[in-house]
């Protein structure tokens, strides 16, 4: 996606998609603009997931446009895989590569989709790892490594790509307590240094610190879209206040 | 005949019945592969059509097959040697059972290997043959060995189309001797001779070509 500081970096209209006869995304609004740090709440099942994927192609819709920059999704071939290449995304269950090392899923895409040498591709990849603070495991499996450690791995995985837009899908629900911590700060990190984020997320503290923007999500639609303060202080819809209701309790 | 002139009598048809393994593996690999692969990717009629061609193999009885193309072929034109028939039919034969394996192996893999490679920008024939082939064969790895020695087994039918395999060698020198049990006795101990080396290659490929599950293991 070509960017231009009129161009919000995401805009998603009246986006629509069903699964069968079941109508998942109902008429969602949404946009971003480039550098903005959206985190997306919500009940389970409300579509969060679904949304975020359709912004990289990994699902289908049937009505609505979603626009990266100057690209619409799906209305060109070439410029789609070129607006998916620059955008990255981290799973909620870390999705390594567990054949491969931890350089060689960082080298990966770099060499194979851009045609990167070796040693130009390992370089980046060792560059992004010490950035998100495992530069030492380098050489081992995912296996090898705390769950932790491999999310972190898998943002630099994505970073490695330069993408434009990062999404994160519950990065840290998969994780023990102890280590969501090292996983916020590394998004924290990003966050700072101006990275487009949308974040579904549950982690309310990282929403305040990090958010300009929570979206909350239910039965598909977007019910609610504040500041943070505003939020998590005065929710109106009724059903964003039980929400929060649960998470404090 | 003493016991060593059995085995030396029944050695000389080693060099058909490994011929023949060989030369089958040149059919079955890249037919369990391709068509392995295919079954996976493909929907609809291609499907219908890759999956026909697979049960044909599998299913169809190997011995009948030999005698078609050995015997019936020849009387539509179309005369093939002795070693290419059955090479042929039992290459394609395992390799109906191994295109089931490679294709078990794909479906197996977290969808989410597939997602993450597209994220990635990777194409679907990177993702194919960078993410979940290999993971697949190695997954798989033991269920090819498995085939492997039982194409090894299969070898023996080919004495029906006159090729002097071990088997053969065996019955012509029971014709000759009229002493089944030693000679048989002999035939099985060399069919396990070549087949359990290959199982203990099996397992030495296994740990050679999975390094991140024997790190694992190594934790
Ligand atoms: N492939 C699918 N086919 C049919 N229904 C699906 C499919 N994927 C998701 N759904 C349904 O769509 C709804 C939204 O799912 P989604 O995964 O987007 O929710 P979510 O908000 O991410 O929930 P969670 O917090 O549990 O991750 C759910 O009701 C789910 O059951
Ligand atoms: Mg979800």
């Amino acid at each position: 996606m070509t960017q231009t500081d009129d161009k919000p970096a995401v805009q998603i209209a009246s986006l629509n998609k069903w699964y069968g006869a079941f109508h998942v995304l109902k008429e969602v609004n949404l946009t971003i603009p480039s550098g903005s740090r959206v985190v997306i709440c919500g009940p389970s099942g409300s579509g969060k997931s679904t949304l975020i994927r359709c912004l990289n192609g990994l699902e289908a819709y049937q009505q609505g446009t979603v626009t990266l920059g100057t690209i619409e999704l799906g209305a060109n071939a070439r410029e789609t895989v070129l607006a998916r290449r620059q955008t990255g995304m981290v799973f909620q269950s870390f999705n390594l590569f567990p054949h491969l090392t931890v350089l060689s899923n960082c080298t990966l895409a770099l060499r194979r989709v851009l045609r990167m040498p070796r040693n130009e591709a390992e370089s980046l990849a060792r560059h992004f790892l010490e950035k998100v603070r495992i530069p030492e495991q380098a050489t081992k499996y995912p296996a090898q490594l705390s769950g932790g450690q491999q999310q972190r791995v898998a943002i630099a995985r994505a970073l490695c790509m330069n993408p434009r837009l990062m999404l994160f899908d519950e990065p840290t629900s998969a994780l023990d307590p102890e280590m969501v911590k090292e996983v916020l700060d590394v998004m924290t990190g990003l966050a700072h240094e101006g990275m487009t984020m949308i974040c579904v997320t549950h982690e309310m503290g990282f929403a305040r610190e990090v958010a300009d923007q929570v979206v909350f999500m239910d039965q598909g639609s977007i019910v609610e879209q504040a500041s943070p303060v505003a939020f998590f202080s005065t929710p109106n819809h009724p059903r964003a206040r039980s929400f929060l209701n649960t998470l404090l309790h | 005949m003493s016991v060593l002139e059995i085995w030396l009598g029944i050695l000389q048809g080693f060099r058909v019945t490994a011929l023949v393994t060989l030369y089958g593996l040149v059919f079955a690999i890249p037919f369990g592969l391709i068509f392995g692969v295919a079954q996976h990717l493909t929907t609809g009629p291609a499907r219908f059509v890759v999956t026909s061609v697979i049960e044909f193999w599998r299913s169809s009885a190997v011995i009948i097959l030999l005698f078609v193309f050995y015997y019936a072929l020849p009387l539509a034109g179309l005369a093939l040697s002795a070693m290419t028939v059955s090479a042929m039919v039992l290459g394609l034969n395992i390799g109906g059972y191994a295109s089931q394996a490679v294709r078990a192996g794909l479906q197996a893999l977290d969808r989410g290997q597939k997602e993450a490679g597209h994220a990635l920008g990777l194409s679907r024939s990177t993702i194919l043959l960078r993410i979940e082939l290999p993971q697949a064969l190695v997954a798989m790895s033991p269920t090819f060995i498995n085939q492997l020695i039982q194409l090894v087994k299969a070898t023996s039918l080919v004495s029906l189309v006159t090729l002097t395999d071990m088997t053969f060698r065996a019955k012509e020198i029971s014709q000759i001797e009229y002493d089944p049990v030693p000679i048989y006795t002999s035939l099985l101990l060399a069919y396990f001779i070549v087949c359990y080396p290959v199982a203990l290659f099996g397992r030495w490929v296994e740990r050679r070509i999975n390094p991140a599950r024997e790190a694992r293991r190594a934790v």
